[in-house]
């Protein structure tokens, strides 16, 4: 089922028009592709924290525009003129670094191979072959992943620049396999993923669970990458009620009585005289304030 | 607030350029502020008109929210008082090879939707007697004509030997009750009595083809096939639900608009989901929760993002 029925929710300029048209005009994968080229030429070098999993990366002011746009990292507010810092997070790093290659990581000073990187990222973070699996698989389809732990998510994941747009999926990732260990995975008990799904639907985004599933046995070197299948569905709420509502046709009424139907016209004259009058003076109001 | 953030954007910008997007102003309801960093600086800030445009569609949304639940209001009312009708009561007899009941007589357009014909004679199973008897709409007896109470009926959906659970039991009444129309998977609305003549109903889904045997003797086997089944997998749709239509026929119900699966006390794993879903032929599939009486819907879709430009 391919994900196109909702749309984007784009966000509106100050002259009323949203940023789908602007969005276009910037497509996510010629910035990255933009973004990629200039880092790789300045052979930057990130510095990554000794116990912890956020790296500094120091750029001039058109790398910075272009981290901007791609929404990696957070500039970091700094007096110093003609270099700009950002602050990257670990599935940032290590996506610039493996994925896209275009920067070099140190920590303590020293230059630190792909297996380091990797060793230190995993042991700063148990799950981190899974959350990074599932952001390079959202990244490699041009989405915008942000962090998503303010919303009880792992990730959220948006279709360009947040400024842009709403981000549409609050991103659960969920590991499968005995390859994982012991971990405690979400989504395993009711209360958990109603929890999930009621903080997504609250910040109106759809709660998409990647479940990311091993057919190897080792998960020490960034080759398992390869290896790993990520499996893309979504949890979404009916409401029997609504749904009856919004899908109904004329010949959709139960079957008609004819004592049913006096009783009927009764209730509905009622009521929709109190609702035609509340539209209509509400309207009123809307029409004030438009012009 | 959005004067107050435009504000807030000027000094960050004044401060050095390319900060443009030190996005971090976190307002109070957690949603974070982005400063956009696509646009020039050039442009100022007309907040008179953003907020005139923001209240006005706050204001629209206010009205539609509002309207909505008096319509399903009056919606309702209307449908439970078809379902209340005293004078449409029906009578029908336990039988027990069958597990269901033959309908005797029947008033009212309630047979319409509910119950399943097999040889020309009407039959209610567990969940629809215990719907229409909760409802006052069912007078229930057994083989000497004596009334069967509401506890043995409760009993006989929560026993679960005759092909429904007490959670089943609730989903079916939540749906009903608002008017859709609700029969179990892979059991034919209606069927021909001569065993030997087989099954033409184009819509019938069950692999093997001797499914022609009349209700009587053939519920009952269609049942233990069920059950068998369940023992072997337990994963399966339970339901197959229509959107409420006067025009419904038996003879011809045309495609369920989705099948509904129970779930069980643990969300259910990609491979169940997977077994469920095999067994649905293209038809949408949602699942049924029940936590002490209260039921929600839920789906559990495969999706595939698309790869953006």
């Amino acid at each position: 089922q391919l994900m196109d029925k909702a749309g984007p929710r784009w966000k509106k300029g100050k002259d009323g028009k949203d940023f789908a048209a602007l969005a276009a005009a910037h497509p996510m994968s010629s910035i990255v592709a933009e973004l990629q080229s200039s880092l790789k030429g300045s052979k930057l070098v990130a510095t990554l924290s000794n116990q912890g999993r956020d790296a500094t990366l120091g750029v001039n002011l058109q790398q910075a525009t272009l981290l901007n746009r791609a929404a990696f990292g957070r500039a970091l507010d700094n007096a110093e003129a003609g270099k700009q810092w950002f602050q990257l997070g670990a599935e940032e790093v290590f996506y610039l670094y493996h994925g896209l290659k275009c920067i070099s990581v140190s920590e303590s000073k020293k230059l630190l191979s792909e297996g380091e990187l990797w060793d230190h990222l995993c042991s700063a973070s148990e799950s981190f072959p899974e959350m990074y699996k599932a952001y390079s698989h959202l990244r490699s389809k041009n989405w915008v992943v942000r962090s998503g732990l303010q919303y009880g998510a792992d990730f959220v994941a948006y279709r360009h620049h947040p400024a842009l747009v709403h981000s549409e999926f609050a991103v659960v990732v969920v590991p499968e396999g005995v390859e994982f260990g012991g971990r405690c995975g979400r989504l395993k008990v009711w209360s958990d993923l109603l929890c999930a799904l009621r903080a997504s639907g609250s910040v109106a985004k759809t709660l998409l669970v990647l479940t990311v599933s091993s057919s190897i046995c080792e998960l020490s070197s960034p080759d398992c990458l390869e290896q790993l299948v990520v499996h893309e569905r979504t949890i979404t709420r009916w409401i029997a009620q609504q749904c009856r509502e919004q899908r109904c046709e004329p010949s959709r009424e139960e079957p008609n009585n004819e004592e049913q139907d006096h009783t009927r016209e009764t209730v509905v004259f009622n009521y929709w005289g109190v609702i035609l009058g509340f539209t209509v003076l509400s309207s009123l109001l809307v029409y004030k304030l438009r012009f | 607030r959005s004067m107050a953030a435009a504000s807030r954007d000027r000094r960050r910008r004044g401060r050095a350029p390319g900060a443009a997007s030190a996005a971090a102003a976190v307002e109070d309801d957690g949603e974070e502020h982005h400063l956009n960093p696509f646009l020039s600086d050039a442009a100022p800030t007309s907040s008179r008109v953003q907020f005139r445009c923001v209240l006005s569609a706050l204001l629209l949304r206010l009205i539609c929210l509002l309207l909505l639940p008096v319509r399903l209001w009056i919606v309702q009312r209307v449908a439970l008082h078809m379902l209340w009708s005293r004078n449409v009561a029906s009578r029908a007899r336990w039988v027990e090879e069958a597990g269901a009941a033959e309908v005797l007589d029947s008033k009212g357009k309630l047979w319409l939707t509910t119950g399943v014909t097999r040889g020309g004679k009407l039959y209610y199973n567990v969940e629809e007697i215990g719907f229409l008897a909760e409802r006052g709409a069912l007078i229930f007896l057994d083989d000497e004509g004596g009334t069967i109470g509401m506890e043995e009926i409760y009993g006989k959906i929560a026993g679960g030997k005759y092909g429904c659970s007490w959670d089943a039991f609730q989903a079916y009444k939540h749906l009903k009750l608002l008017g859709y129309i609700i029969g179990r998977y892979a059991v034919p609305w209606t069927m021909k009595n001569n065993p030997t003549c087989e099954t033409t109903d184009s819509l019938e889904r069950m692999p093997d083809t001797d499914q022609s045997f009349n209700r009587a003797d053939g519920v009952h086997n269609g049942i233990t096939k069920l059950l068998k089944e369940m023992h072997i997998d337990g994963l399966h749709p339970s339901f197959e639900v229509y959107l409420p239509n006067s025009k419904f026929r038996k003879s011809s119900p045309g495609a369920p608009c989705f099948l509904l699966s129970m779930l069980r006390d643990k969300p259910p794993s990609r491979d169940e989901l997977e077994t469920i879903e095999s067994k649905c032929d293209g038809i949408p599939l949602k699942f049924c929760q029940v936590d002490n009486g209260r039921v929600s819907f839920l789906s559990f879709d495969k999706v595939r993002l698309p790869s953006l430009p």
